[in-house]
C-alpha cells in the first residue's frame, strides 16, 4: 500500500526548499544587479518650480569653457596628498583631510545598490583601519520598511530627498554634528540647504539626477520634446515606464499643467484617466534595470532616471536622454545617520573621507549621476592622474571629467534643472496615488 | 514507562511547536488584527476595528466623482479572478506536461531513474531569480517577453518539479505485477492505464496540485521579471502595500483574503479528491 503522507513528506520538503529559495532572492525583489536609482524626488517647495533653491550651474561650466579654466581655481583649492596605500585594482589611495579620531573597529551601511565605489571603501579600510560592512537596497521604501521597524544596526543610510521629510518626522534620524563634517565645504552650495533639509542639519549631498525622456534615436524618428509627446508612441507599443508611482503620475500631471504633488482627488482622477492611455502602450515597467530593456531594444521610450540613461548612452549612443519642456522631474540622494547608529565616529570618517574630492571624483568613472562636490568635480578637471577603468584600461582622470561634463545627462543643463519639480510626500494622499498606480497597471 | 515516553515526546516536539507558535501563529495573528487598523499620513498603523479595508477590496466606494453615492469597482477582485486564473492554468500545465515525464521515469530502469530525477531536480539547485532572468534571453528571441504568455512559461518553469516529483512517487509504487494481472485479464494497454495506473498515480496528482496551486497564488516574482510588471497579481499586491504605498493594513486585509480564498479551494479540492490518499481500484 502506497502511504499518502510518503507524498505530501516529500512535497512539504520540496516546498520548504523552495520557499527559502525564494527567500533568498529577497522576496522576490529583483536580484541585487540593478542601479542605486533612485527613488523618486522629493520634499520640495510646493511652490512654482522657479522659486525652488535649484541647484545652478555653478558646478557645472559648459564642457569646454571648463578645462582652460583650470588655472582659475578657487582660493583654498583642495590638495591631495598621498597616504600610501594602494586597493586590489592599483588605486593609491589619498590621505584623509583631516584624519578624523575613531575608535569603532567597523562601519555599517545601508546604502542603494551599485552606488559606492569599490576602492572608495577598500582605501577607507585600509586607512582607517575599519571594517566596512555594506548592505544594499534598491527602494527608499526597502531602506524605510527596515529601519521603522527599529532596526539599530547601522551607522549611515541614503535616502533619497522626499523620505527625509519622513524620517524626520518619525524621529529615525540624529542631527549631524557639522564640526565634524568639513567636507561639507567642498560641495556646490546648489545642493546644500534644500527644502527638505534647511542647513543639512540631518543630511550630506550624495549624487542627485531626474527622471526624464529616453528614447532611441535609431527608432524613434520624430524626438519627443516633451512628456505630453509620449502619448503619440501609444500605438507603437514599446514605451518604457519606471515602476515608481509618483514620478509618472507625477509626469503626467505636469502634462495636464498641475502640479507634481497634488492632492487634488479631481486633478488627480484627470490624470489617472489620461495615463490609462499611455498605460495601453508600456510594455515595461521597471525601476531596477531598465537599461537592459533599453540596450536589448525591447522599449525604444519612455521615461527613465540619469544613471541608467547615461549607462544604455554608453552602450549605444542612438540612446538619447531628452529633458522635457514641462520641466524633468528631479532628485537627490543623501547620507544620513540614524539615530541609533552604533558607531558615529567612523560614520563621519567615512563621510569625510570618501566624499573628499580625491577620492569621491571616482563617482564619476563608476556610477555617473550628478554629482554636487564642487571640489570633486574640480579636481577630477584639474587632475594629471590615471585611473584604471572596469575593463583595467588605463584612463585619464581628466578624460573623465570631460565625459561627465559633455554629456547632458549628468550634467543636467542650468535651464532645465531650473524648470524641473521635486516630488514631496504627499502623506494622506499616499493611497489615492498607490491606487490610480495599481489600476494604471491592469 | 509509558509516562516517561510521552515525556519525551513533548520535548521532542517543544521546539518544533515554539518555532510554529512564534514565527507562523504570531505573525498570522498580527496580520489579522492589523488588516483591521487604519495608517496614518506617514503609514503607521493605527490599532483600531474598521472594515474599511476590506471594503476597499471588495471594491465598494463611496466617493465616486459622478455624484453618486456608492459605486463599485471592480479593480481588486480582477486582480483577484486574475490570480486563480493563473494559479489554475500553471496548475493544469504542469499537469499535462508532467505526468508523462513522470510516467516515463517511473518506468525506467532503477538505475537511469535516479539519473532522470537527479536531472529533474538540478535546476532547483541555482537560485531561481537567475533562472528566470535566462528565461528573459530565451522569451525574447521568440518575442514573447512583457506578455501574460511569458508569465505562464515562466511559472510552470518554476513549479513542474513540485508536480512531478509526487506523481513519481505514486507511479513508482505502484506494483508491477498488477500490470501483469491487466495483461493476463486481455486489457490493451490504454484500458491498463486508465483503469490501473491513472487512478493509483491520483494521490500524487492532488499532492502536487497542492504544492503547485498554492504557491503560484501569492507568488510575483516571475510576473515582475518576465511581464515588465504589467500584470499585477495579489502578490504584487500585498508587496506593494508594504513598501511603496506604505499602508500595511491594506496589505494585511489582502493577506488574509488570499489566505482565505486558498483556504477555501483547498478544502473543496480536498473534500473531492481527499489529501493525496490511497485510491481503490475499480
Amino acid at each position: 500500500m502506497l502511504k499518502s503522507s510518503r507524498i505530501i513528506w516529500l512535497g512539504l520538503v520540496l516546498l520548504v526548499s523552495m520557499s527559502m529559495t525564494l527567500a533568498a532572492c529577497g522576496g522576490g525583489a529583483a536580484p541585487a544587479t540593478q542601479t542605486p536609482s533612485a527613488a523618486q524626488p522629493t520634499q520640495a517647495p510646493a511652490e512654482k518650480p522657479t522659486d525652488m533653491p535649484q541647484p545652478t550651474e555653478a558646478a557645472m561650466e559648459q564642457p569646454t569653457e571648463a578645462a582652460p579654466a583650470t588655472a582659475a581655481a578657487p582660493s583654498g583649492a583642495f590638495v591631495s596628498k598621498p597616504s600610501g596605500k594602494t586597493t586590489s585594482s592599483g588605486f593609491e589611495c589619498p590621505e584623509p583631510q583631516p584624519k578624523l579620531d575613531v575608535q569603532s573597529t567597523e562601519v555599517n551601511l545601508f546604502v542603494w545598490t551599485e552606488y559606492i565605489p569599490q576602492d572608495a571603501i577598500e582605501c577607507f579600510e585600509l586607512v582607517y583601519g575599519v571594517t566596512v560592512n555594506r548592505k544594499e537596497y534598491s527602494s527608499n521604501e526597502e531602506m524605510y520598511a527596515t529601519l521603522s521597524a527599529g532596526s539599530s544596526t547601522y551607522d549611515l543610510v541614503q535616502p533619497t530627498d522626499y523620505l527625509v521629510g519622513l524620517m524626520k518626522r518619525q524621529d529615525l534620524l540624529q542631527k549631524l554634528d557639522h564640526s565634524k563634517l568639513p567636507v561639507l565645504a567642498t560641495f556646490d552650495p546648489n545642493y546644500l540647504n534644500l527644502e527638505f533639509d534647511p542647513n543639512n542639519e540631518y543630511t550630506v549631498p550624495y549624487q542627485g539626477g531626474t527622471d526624464a525622456i529616453v528614447y532611441n534615436s535609431d527608432v524613434i524618428q520624430e524626438a519627443p520634446t516633451s512628456y505630453a509627446d509620449l502619448w503619440k508612441f501609444v500605438d507603437a507599443g514599446k514605451l518604457l515606464s519606471l515602476d515608481d508611482s509618483r514620478a509618472v503620475i507625477g509626469a503626467t500631471l505636469l502634462t495636464l499643467g498641475y502640479d507634481v504633488n497634488t492632492t487634488d482627488e479631481k486633478q488627480l482622477a484627470e490624470a489617472k484617466a489620461k495615463l490609462a492611455e499611455l498605460a495601453q502602450g508600456i510594455t515595461l515597467y521597471d525601476s531596477d534595470s531598465p537599461k537592459s530593456a533599453l540596450i536589448a531594444g525591447d522599449v525604444d521610450l519612455g521615461i527613465t532616471w540619469t544613471g541608467e540613461a547615461f549607462l544604455a548612452a554608453q552602450e549605444n549612443p542612438a540612446i538619447k536622454y531628452v529633458y522635457p519642456t514641462e520641466g524633468a522631474i528631479l532628485w537627490q540622494d543623501n547620507y544620513a545617520m540614524p539615530k541609533e547608529a552604533p558607531h558615529p565616529d567612523a560614520a563621519y570618517a567615512w563621510m569625510n573621507y570618501t566624499l573628499q574630492p580625491d577620492l569621491f571624483f571616482l563617482m564619476l568613472r563608476d556610477f555617473p549621476y550628478t554629482n554636487p562636490s564642487q571640489g570633486a568635480l574640480e579636481f577630477a578637471r584639474d587632475s594629471a592622474l590615471t585611473v584604471k577603468d572596469a575593463d583595467g584600461n588605463e584612463i585619464a582622470v581628466a578624460d573623465l571629467y570631460q565625459a561627465y561634463t559633455e554629456s547632458p545627462i549628468t550634467n543636467t543643463p542650468p535651464e532645465d534643472l531650473k524648470k524641473g519639480h521635486r516630488i514631496e510626500d504627499v502623506g494622506a494622499a499616499t493611497p489615492l496615488y498607490d491606487q490610480i498606480w495599481t489600476e494604471i497597471k491592469q | 514507562m509509558r509516562e516517561s515516553k510521552s515525556v519525551q515526546g513533548t520535548l521532542l516536539a517543544t521546539p518544533a511547536m515554539l518555532w510554529m507558535i512564534g514565527l507562523l501563529i504570531v505573525p498570522l495573528i498580527l496580520i489579522v488584527v492589523t488588516s483591521f487598523g487604519q495608517r496614518d499620513p506617514d503609514g503607521n498603523v493605527i490599532y483600531t476595528f474598521s472594515l474599511h479595508n476590506y471594503i476597499r477590496l471588495a471594491g465598494i466606494k463611496t466617493n465616486c466623482g459622478d455624484g453618486a453615492a456608492v459605486c463599485f469597482d471592480s479593480l481588486y477582485l480582477r486582480i483577484l479572478v486574475r490570480s486563480v486564473g493563473l494559479a489554475l492554468a500553471t496548475t493544469l500545465l504542469t499537469i499535462v506536461l508532467g505526468y508523462p515525464l513522470a510516467y516515463y521515469v517511473a518506468r525506467a530502469p532503477a538505475r537511469r531513474r535516479n539519473m532522470l530525477l537527479f536531472l529533474i531536480l538540478i535546476p532547483l539547485w541555482t537560485n531561481f531569480v537567475i533562472r528566470v532572468y535566462a528565461w528573459i534571453r530565451i522569451l525574447r528571441a521568440f518575442d514573447l517577453l512583457y506578455t501574460p504568455q511569458a508569465v505562464l512559461v515562466g511559472m510552470v518553469y518554476e513549479f513542474i518539479p513540485f508536480m512531478i516529483l509526487p506523481m513519481y512517487t505514486s507511479l513508482e509504487k505502484i506494483d508491477p505485477s498488477l500490470y501483469e494481472a491487466a495483461a493476463d485479464l486481455g486489457a490493451n494497454s490504454l484500458r491498463t492505464f486508465l483503469k490501473v495506473t491513472l487512478p493509483l498515480s491520483l494521490p500524487g496528482v492532488v499532492a502536487g496540485t497542492l504544492l503547485v496551486f498554492v504557491p503560484v497564488m501569492g507568488t510575483f516574482v516571475v510576473s515582475d521579471i518576465l511581464g515588465g510588471k504589467q500584470f499585477e497579481l495579489v502578490g504584487n499586491l500585498i508587496q506593494g502595500q508594504f513598501l511603496d504605498a506604505r499602508d500595511p493594513t491594506f496589505g494585511s486585509a489582502a493577506s488574509v483574503i488570499l489566505m482565505g480564498m486558498t483556504l477555501i479551494v483547498m478544502i473543496i479540492y480536498t473534500r473531492k479528491f481527499g489529501f493525496g490518499e490511497e485510491v481503490a481500484i475499480t
